[in-house]
């Protein structure tokens, strides 16, 4: 359990919020175009960092805003919080 | 024409607690993200939608809570006039949903309004709750979104020990059985 300051509400509790996965995975702009494979590169293939990782998480249980997190994926520590549309604070 | 039956007519007291469900209060969901959205709620209501997050604002009569930056839950304090049930939504469609500035949808029997009064609703709240009471149960109007027993709810703090909660009407009968099993152990 950790808690997550959410850039609408505030502080809270991890269980009110879930995880969307990497953040900043940029749509192809013609999907059409694309062979399988890297139709399914684009769909499936995450880098899956052990380490600092930025992702994308939603307050479901609160304002059902999405947002991005920075996050440590080891030890849980975060980084920063930012609003969608924002650069990520650090690289 | 909606059906505007609660699932729930009951109340119940507890050592220092009061659970109730009345009579249905109007329910309206309001979204909407520019400045006009904000400016012909006001006009309409005499009550301005709050921008801040967590806090609701109100007259005698209507309360409006902050339920995200661009949606907020507007109800009434007085029970359904069922012989004009509709004149409220029908002006703020009119005026907002007609000419897009924003939507206007009636939830009234979407959301089951429970009312928990007395000093120890913030026991029976902290029992099946992540969220921190602290300085929520001090301040007058503020409002939360939050699990509780992991059923979604919306708390709003009417007055000191005075809680409206808002559940959905599909979870309203587990929820109402939970609080009274809990608030017999508080």
């Amino acid at each position: 359990m950790f808690l997550i300051n959410c850039p609408y509400c505030g502080e809270r509790d991890q269980s009110e919020f879930s995880a969307g996965g990497e953040a900043h995975i940029v749509r192809p702009k013609q999907p059409t175009e694309l062979s399988d494979d890297q139709w399914a590169e684009f769909l499936f293939m995450r880098k899956n960092i052990k380490g600092v990782q930025l992702e994308r998480w939603n307050h479901a249980h609160g304002c059902r805003k999405w947002f991005n997190m920075v996050r440590n994926t080891s030890d849980d520590k975060i980084h920063a919080v930012y609003k969608m549309g924002e650069k990520p604070p650090i690289k | 024409m909606l059906n505007y039956n609660s699932p729930i007519m009951d109340a119940k007291n507890y050592s220092g607690i009061k659970i109730s469900v009345t009579e249905s209060v109007i329910k309206i969901n309001l979204r909407g993200k520019n400045r006009d959205f904000i400016t012909k709620i006001g006009k309409e209501l005499s009550i301005i939608p709050p921008t801040d997050p967590n806090i609701s604002s109100g007259n005698e009569k209507l309360n409006i809570l902050w339920l995200g930056p661009d949606e907020w839950l507007l109800y009434s304090n007085d029970k359904i006039d069922f012989k004009n049930n509709n004149s409220l939504e029908d002006r703020l469609f009119d005026q907002i949903s007609k000419v897009k500035l924003g939507s206007v949808t009636n939830v009234t029997d979407h959301w089951v309004m429970i009312n928990l009064k007395g000093d120890n609703v913030f026991e029976l709240l902290s029992s099946g709750c992540p969220f921190n009471f602290n300085d929520f149960k001090n301040s007058k109007g503020a409002v939360t979104q939050t699990l509780l027993n992991h059923i979604d709810v919306i708390i709003h703090n009417k007055n000191i020990n005075d809680l409206n909660l808002f559940v959905r009407r599909s979870f309203s009968i587990h929820l109402w059985s939970w609080m009274n099993d809990s608030a017999r152990f508080i």
